[in-house]
């Protein structure tokens, strides 16, 4: 489905600078819009408060954004590391199809939770 | 034979695709790149920045799971905050902002060298981002102790 592995590997490595690039960006804004603008409780923000920041659509898209590059950066690296394994041929083809179902599912369970607590603001 | 005798060594391939700087030139095999026995400075940050990176995404799977008490309800997650607010865990926060810092500052060197550029100043890149990140990292600290 990628193609020749040169060009699987120029095309990995791109998504992975790009998501990186990405994540340059949206986690700077999540870790001060998030923790450190909020006084009290190491950074934290209460059961309102969350809520209150999810509400913000800017806020919501970003925090959507947030968890599709941190998902692909943090998927694409592990899959660096375990074919630096050096896995068997059968292992091997197990890899891209399994984080392609791990990233499917952790970025679904992600947007139900922001969309659930969006809903609940 | 026939071609340069450039072109016939084995990853040849692989060193002229683009992509991280240790699949550019010989070494020590990518799968032994936990052990820091015989590397320069290169290769200790490299191993360094998979080992935030798998603590990274760890901590992102603890997050998720974390974040889903607030699915519980108010009370619990006021439980959840008076347990990690406890300067005990404060530090587990001072210690992922490390890792957050040296995986972003490293990231942005690796990314750089890696796609060709200022591929001859990797130890200034990385005194550099220690001198940024440093300050950042004590920022953060006294931020997150500071908010008890």
């Amino acid at each position: 489905m990628l193609g020749h592995p040169s060009n699987r590997t120029a095309r990995v490595w791109r998504w992975t600078v790009g998501s990186g690039v990405a994540l340059l960006v949206l986690a700077t804004v999540h870790m001060i819009a998030q923790h450190f603008v909020v006084g009290g409780t190491g950074g934290l923000r209460t059961y309102q408060q969350v809520l209150d920041y999810l509400a913000n659509p800017v806020i919501f898209v970003l925090e959507c954004g947030f968890l599709f590059a941190v998902t692909i950066h943090g998927l694409l690296g592990l899959r660096g590391i375990l074919l630096d394994l050096s896995p068997g041929p059968r292992l091997r083809q197990w890899i891209d199809p399994g984080l392609w179902v791990l990233g499917t599912l952790t970025i679904s369970y992600g947007l139900v939770l922001l969309i659930t607590l969006a809903i609940r603001a | 034979m026939s071609g340069s005798p450039a072109a016939e060594l084995p990853g040849t391939a692989d060193r002229a695709a683009p992509g991280p700087v240790h699949h550019k030139g010989p070494g020590p095999a990518p799968s032994g790149w936990l052990d820091p026995r015989g590397r320069g400075l290169g290769g200790r940050t490299f191993a360094l920045h998979r080992i935030t990176g798998i603590a990274l995404l760890v901590y992102l799977y603890v997050h998720l799971g974390v974040l889903s008490m607030l699915l519980i309800g108010r009370s619990a997650w006021g439980d959840f905050l008076s347990v990690v607010t406890a300067k005990g865990f404060l530090a587990f926060d001072v210690v992922l902002m490390f890792g957050l810092l040296f995986h972003a500052f490293n990231g942005i060197r690796v990314a750089l060298v890696g796609s060709g550029v200022a591929v001859s100043h990797q130890r200034a890149l990385f005194w550099a981002a220690t001198v940024i990140g440093a300050p950042l990292l004590v920022y953060a600290a006294l931020h997150v102790f500071g908010g008890t």
